[in-house]
C-alpha cells in the first residue's frame, strides 16, 4: 500500500509517473521560436496631445504608487503652470484618452490641478549658472514657461512686463471664479524663486528701448497687446452702456458696475464673451449671449459654457449684430421705459444717448430667436439691451514689435523652435500666434527655451544635439519634452519607441470599468453674485484615486502580468524593468497579448 | 446508520466520507446532484474540502489534476458530452499517473439530444487509461466510491465510478452510511509519493523523448495489472470492515448453468429476478455481472464462463460498425479457451438512450440464444438487437 513502497522506484528506468528527475533547464525552448517579445515603452496618446508637452502618463504612474512629490516634480518639468492649466485648459489629453473607449477619459486636469496646488515640494535642482543673459517681453502664460525652463538650465532671466503684476492675459482678462488669484500668484513666485528677474511697469520700446535688448545673448518676444479700438458696430460709439469686454474684464471684481436687473447683451462665442457673460451675472445683470455661428462653433471653455448656462446665462446661435439701436434712434416699435432710477442717479443719460438694443439678422435658419421661435435666414430680430459687452475676437497688436521681424499672417514668422527672422531673437504666445490657449502659450514658450538653450550653447563652443523636432515631440506630433532634451528623465524607460498607443493595442481584460471622480462645483444657488471659485476640484486623495484609473498606455508598470502568464518562466522580475530569458522563450507571444498597456512588441528573430 | 437516499447522493456520501480535499464540477443532467450536494457539504462545513466552480468539464478535470499533483484527493463527477468534453483531460490524469475519482452518470450521447441512460459515454474512454467500475445499487454506488479512492492511490491511477441515469443517480435505495472513524481507518489520509512542492520543484507531464515513453506506458499497463490484484485485496479488506463484498465480477446462481446471462449496471437486478423466476422452473439458468471493465479481468471471466455452453451478453451500448462492447472484449479473453471449453457468445443490444430493459426483454434474449444454440457454435455471429421496432 501507499505508505509502504520506496521512495525512488525507478522501473525500466523510468519514474512511476511523469515527473522530471533533473532541471528543465536542458530543454531550451527558445530554440523554437521565428518572432520573439521585446520590452518597449511607447508614448501614451494624452502626452502626443497635450499642448505644453507634459509626460501625463508618468505623472499617473507616479500617484499610482502613491509618490506626490515625485509626480508634481515631473509636471512641473514641462509645465510651470499645472494649477492654471488645471483649471483653464481645453483638456485635448482627455479626448485623447484610451480610456473614453472603454468608460470616461482620465480626469486629467483635475489630478493636474490637485498636483498644482500641493505645496511645492524641492525638486530637481536647476542646472549650474551661466553667464549668457535673456530677455523675455511678456509675462503672459509663453513668457513664463520661457522664463522657468531657461532658469532652471542655469540662464539669468530678465522679464519684462508693462503691467503692475506678471500674468498677462490669466491676470487681466481671466476672472476670479476660474482662476483665484492666489494660485497665480503661486505659480509665479515659484517661478521667480528661480532668480528670475521680473520688471513690471515696464514697457519695453518705451521704458526700455528695443536697441537696448541687443546687449542681451537671446531676447524671446512672448506678448502682443490686443488692437483693442471703438467698438465695430453702426449706432455703438459714444453710448452709454457699451462696453469692450477687454475693458469690462480688466475690472474684474473690484469694477464698481452695478448692472442689477439691467438686460446685457454680450456679442462673440469665445472664452471673453463666456467670462463678460458670467461677470455680469456676478454684478447682477440678465445675460444673452449672441453667437453669430452655430452651438458647435462656441469656443468658450465647455466648462465655463457649462457653468454660465447652470448661473442663468442664455445663449442665441447664428444671430449677427447689424446695430446698436440708442434712446435717440429706437426701433420703430420700442415702447421706450426709462428706468427713472437711472435718471436720478445722474450717471450720463443727460449726455450721451442710451443703449436701448441691438438689431440682428438671423446667419442660418432654423435657430431660437429672442422671441422663442424659429426663423429664415436673414430675417432681422431686436434684442432689448440696457448694456452690450462686444467680446469679439481681438488681434494681437504687433505694431509696438520691432518691424523688422519677418511676420507671417498678422504675427511674428517662427520655426518649430521659436526662432524668428532675426538672430538670436526668438517669438512665441500671441506674439507668432501661439496664444490661443493657456496650453499653446506654456508649449510655445518651452519651445523657445529649448531653441534659445541650443543656439547659446552652441555660440560658446559646447557640443549639442541637433535640433530633431521630431524626436523631442511626444509621438513625433505632440509638444516637444524637456526632459527628452536635458536628457534627464527621471522615468525608467525600455526601448523606447516613440509611437501613440491606440486603444486596440491594450488588453482590457485586465481592467474594471470605474466612473471618473468628477470636480465638485459650488451650488449655483448658492454663488449669489459672489467671486469664489466655481470649480472646486477634487481632494488628494479623490486625484490619486483618479490617477489610479489611467491605463498608463504604452509604459510598463511593473504589473508582473508578463512574467505570470510566461509558459516557460523566461520573465524575471529586475529592480527596473524585467529581464527576458531567449534561451527559453519560445516566441508564444502570450506576454505581449497579454499585457495590458501595449508595452511589449512582437519582432522578427534575428532582427 | 441507514439512509434512503439516492443514488447521486449515495455518490456525494462517499466522497464525503473519503475527505476528498479538492472538488472540481461543471453541472450537467442527471449528475448535478452529485456535487450540489458536495456543495452543500463543504458550505456546511461537514465536508473540509476546496470546491471550484469551473467554466466546462475540460476544467473541471484540468482542475482535479492540478489538485492531486499537489498531492490532494480529488473528485469530480460528469456525464455524457461532459465526459466526452473531458476526453484529452482523462489522458492528462492517467498518463499522469494521477489519482483521481469521478463518478460518471451513464447518459447516453447526442444527438438526438436525450438525458436517459447507456454506457456509450464511459465505454468511449475505455482507452485513456481509467479504471472503470460499474454499479447495480445505490449501496453498491457509495462502497465502490470509498473503495475507488483507495484503489486509485494504491496504483497511481485515475478511477471512474459509473452508475447509471435515472434507474440509479435519482432513484431513492436504503443505503447503509458507514461511520467516519470506521472509513477513516479503512482509507487514511492520501500520501502522494511526487508531488507539487514549490520547496523542491519538479515539473510534471514534461517532455518524454522517444527514449523514456514507452518505458511510461509500460509502467501504466503494469500499474493496471496491479490494480487487478489491488481491487481484489481492497474489496476483500472492505468486507471484513463492512460485511458486503462485491469481487470483480459477480457469480449469481451460475453453477451447473447451461446458460449464463452476462450483464453490468442495473439491468442485472432485472437480470436476476428473471434467473430466480426460471431457476424456480428448474432451467439452469445463471447470470455473470460485469462489476470492473478496466483493468478487464480476463482470468476472473474465464474461470467464470470456461465450459459454459451458451452465453447471452446483454450490452447497453454499441461499438457501431462492430458489436456491443462487453461481448466483444469478452469473445476476445475466452478466444484462446480449448474449443470443449470454449461458449458461443451470444450479444445482444439492449435498452440504448434509457429504454426499458424489462424481464420479458431479458426472456427475449434467452429465447434467442436458446433457438441458436443448435446452429452453429462459435464467436464470430452477430448481435442481436432486442427491443426495436421492426
Amino acid at each position: 500500500m501507499p505508505d509502504d513502497r520506496p521512495n525512488t522506484d525507478f522501473v525500466h528506468g523510468v519514474p512511476p509517473i511523469a515527473v522530471s528527475s533533473t532541471t528543465t533547464m536542458a530543454n531550451r525552448t527558445g530554440s523554437w521560436k521565428y518572432i520573439r517579445p521585446i520590452y518597449q515603452d511607447k508614448i501614451a496618446p494624452c502626452n502626443a496631445a497635450c499642448p505644453v508637452g507634459i509626460d501625463i502618463e508618468g505623472v499617473m504612474n507616479l500617484l499610482r504608487e502613491g509618490h506626490l512629490a515625485e509626480a508634481q516634480d515631473l509636471i512641473l518639468r514641462e509645465n510651470p503652470l499645472p494649477g492654471v492649466t488645471g483649471r483653464l485648459c481645453e483638456r485635448p489629453c482627455e479626448g485623447a484618452c484610451n480610456r473614453v473607449q472603454f468608460d470616461e477619459a482620465v480626469s486629467i486636469h483635475a489630478v493636474e490641478r490637485m498636483l498644482g496646488d500641493l505645496e511645492t515640494t524641492p525638486m530637481a535642482a536647476p542646472k549650474p549658472a551661466r553667464a549668457e543673459q535673456v530677455a523675455i517681453v511678456g509675462s503672459g502664460p509663453a513668457g513664463l514657461a520661457c522664463a522657468w525652463h531657461l532658469a532652471r538650465l542655469g540662464y539669468a532671466v530678465d522679464l519684462f512686463e508693462s503691467e503692475a503684476e506678471a500674468g498677462g492675459r490669466l491676470r487681466r482678462e481671466v476672472p476670479e471664479y476660474r482662476l483665484p488669484r492666489a494660485v497665480l500668484n503661486r505659480e509665479i513666485n515659484r517661478i521667480r524663486a528661480l532668480g528670475v528677474n521680473l520688471r513690471t511697469h515696464t514697457r519695453v520700446g518705451v521704458d526700455v528701448k528695443w536697441q537696448e535688448l541687443s546687449a542681451y545673448d537671446a531676447v524671446f518676444l512672448a506678448g502682443a497687446p490686443r488692437r483693442i479700438k471703438a467698438i465695430d458696430l453702426p449706432g455703438a460709439s459714444e453710448v452709454h452702456g457699451v462696453h469692450t469686454a477687454h475693458e469690462f474684464l480688466r475690472g474684474g471684481p473690484g469694477q464698481p458696475v452695478d448692472l442689477l436687473g439691467r438686460r446685457v447683451t454680450v456679442l462673440g462665442g469665445g472664452d471673453a464673451a463666456v467670462d463678460a457673460a458670467r461677470c455680469a451675472v456676478r454684478h447682477g445683470g440678465r445675460v444673452t449671449i449672441v453667437h453669430d455661428g452655430p452651438h458647435d462653433s462656441l469656443r468658450g471653455h465647455a466648462d465655463a459654457v457649462k457653468e454660465a448656462i447652470r448661473e442663468g446665462v442664455r445663449f442665441v446661435f447664428d444671430a449677427a449684430p447689424l446695430a446698436a439701436r440708442t434712446s435717440d434712434d429706437p426701433p420703430d416699435d420700442w415702447e421706450g421705459r426709462l428706468d427713472p432710477a437711472d435718471v436720478i442717479q445722474g450717471d450720463g443719460y443727460g449726455v450721451r444717448a442710451r443703449l436701448v438694443g441691438v438689431e440682428f439678422t438671423r446667419s442660418a435658419p432654423g435657430s431660437t430667436g429672442a422671441a422663442g421661435m424659429t426663423a429664415p435666414a436673414g430675417e432681422r430680430f431686436f434684442q432689448p439691451a440696457d448694456v452690450l459687452i462686444d467680446a469679439r475676437p481681438v488681434p494681437a497688436d504687433l505694431d509696438a514689435l520691432p518691424s523688422e521681424i519677418a511676420r507671417v499672417g498678422g504675427v511674428l514668422a517662427v520655426d518649430a523652435f521659436g526662432r524668428t527672422s532675426r538672430e538670436s531673437w526668438f517669438a512665441g504666445g500671441d506674439a507668432a500666434g501661439e496664444g490661443g490657449t493657456v496650453a499653446e502659450a506654456l508649449g510655445s514658450g518651452k519651445r523657445a527655451a529649448i531653441g534659445i538653450d541650443r543656439h547659446l550653447r552652441a555660440r560658446a563652443g559646447e557640443e549639442v544635439p541637433e535640433l530633431d523636432a521630431k524626436a523631442l515631440r511626444y509621438g513625433g506630433t505632440g509638444n516637444m519634452s524637456m526632459t527628452r532634451w536635458r536628457g534627464d528623465d527621471p522615468v525608467f524607460r525600455t526601448n523606447e519607441l516613440n509611437e501613440v498607443v491606440t486603444f486596440e493595442m491594450l488588453n482590457m481584460a485586465h481592467f474594471a470599468r470605474v466612473e471618473a471622480h468628477e470636480d465638485r462645483h459650488l451650488d449655483p444657488d448658492h454663488r449669489g453674485f459672489g467671486w469664489a471659485e466655481t470649480n472646486l476640484g477634487l481632494s488628494t486623495e479623490e486625484g490619486l484615486a483618479e490617477a489610479a484609473r489611467c491605463f498608463n498606455c504604452g509604459v510598463c508598470n511593473m504589473c508582473e502580468l508578463c512574467m505570470i502568464f510566461c509558459p516557460d518562466v523566461a520573465i524575471k522580475r529586475q529592480a527596473q524593468g524585467f529581464s527576458l530569458s531567449y534561451k527559453y522563450c519560445k516566441g508564444c507571444g502570450v506576454c505581449v497579448e497579454e499585457c495590458p498597456r501595449g508595452a511589449m512588441s512582437m519582432t522578427r528573430e534575428g532582427l | 446508520m441507514k439512509k434512503v437516499i439516492m443514488g447521486n447522493h449515495a455518490v456525494s456520501w462517499g466522497v464525503r466520507l473519503a475527505r476528498a480535499e479538492v472538488i472540481a464540477a461543471y453541472p450537467i443532467t442527471p449528475q448535478t446532484q452529485i456535487v450540489e450536494e458536495l456543495a452543500e457539504m463543504c458550505a456546511a462545513g461537514s465536508l473540509k474540502a476546496r470546491f471550484i466552480k469551473v467554466e466546462s468539464e475540460h476544467s473541471a478535470m484540468a482542475a482535479c489534476i492540478g489538485a492531486a499533483a499537489a498531492g490532494a484527493r480529488a473528485f469530480t463527477a460528469t456525464s455524457a458530452q461532459g465526459l466526452a468534453l473531458m476526453h484529452e483531460m482523462l489522458h492528462w490524469a492517467a498518463g499522469g499517473r494521477l489519482p483521481v475519482v469521478m463518478a460518471d452518470v451513464n447518459r447516453a450521447m447526442a444527438p438526438g439530444w436525450t438525458v436517459w441512460t447507456d454506457q456509450n459515454d464511459s465505454l468511449s474512454q475505455r482507452d485513456t487509461g481509467w479504471i472503470q467500475l460499474y454499479c447495480e445499487s445505490n449501496q453498491e454506488v457509495l462502497d465502490t466510491t470509498i473503495q475507488a479512492f483507495k484503489l486509485a492511490e494504491a496504483v497511481d491511477l485515475p478511477v471512474m465510478i459509473v452508475l447509471d441515469a435515472f434507474f440509479l443517480s435519482h432513484t431513492y435505495e436504503p443505503v447503509d452510511i458507514p461511520d467516519a472513524a470506521d472509513v477513516d481507518a479503512f482509507l487514511p489520509p492520501r500520501k502522494a509519493r511526487y508531488k507539487l512542492d514549490t520547496k523542491e520543484p519538479h515539473s510534471f507531464g514534461a517532455l518524454a523523448p522517444p527514449s523514456v515513453y514507452m518505458e511510461m506506458r509500460l509502467r501504466q499497463q503494469e500499474a493496471m495489472a496491479e490494480a487487478l490484484k489491488a481491487a481484489r485485496a481492497i474489496d476483500e479488506e472492505w468486507g471484513q470492515r463492512f460485511g458486503r463484498r462485491y469481487g470483480l465480477l459477480e457469480r449469481y446462481r451460475a453453477e451447473d448453468a447451461e446458460l449464463l446471462l452476462v450483464t453490468s449496471g442495473t439491468v442485472t437486478s432485472t437480470a436476476r429476478y428473471v434467473v430466480d423466476q426460471l431457476r424456480a422452473k428448474g432451467e439452469k439458468v445463471g447470470l455473470v455481472k460485469a462489476r470492473m471493465f478496466r483493468p478487464f479481468p480476463t482470468e476472473d471471466w474465464r474461470a467464470a464462463l470456461a465450459g459454459v455452453p451458451q452465453v447471452a451478453v446483454l450490452d447497453r451500448n454499441i461499438s457501431p460498425g462492430h458489436s456491443g462492447i462487453f461481448a466483444e472484449e469478452i469473445r476476445a479473453a475466452l478466444y484462446d479457451l480449448p474449443e470443449n471449453q470454449r461458449p458461443a457468445i451470444h450479444g445482444y443490444i439492449v435498452g440504448l438512450g434509457g429504454r426499458d430493459v424489462r424481464p420479458e426483454t431479458i426472456i427475449d434474449c434467452i429465447d434467442r440464444t436458446r433457438a441458436a444454440a443448435g446452429a452453429r457454435k462459435g464467436t464470430e455471429r452477430e448481435d442481436v438487437w432486442v427491443g426495436v421496432k421492426s
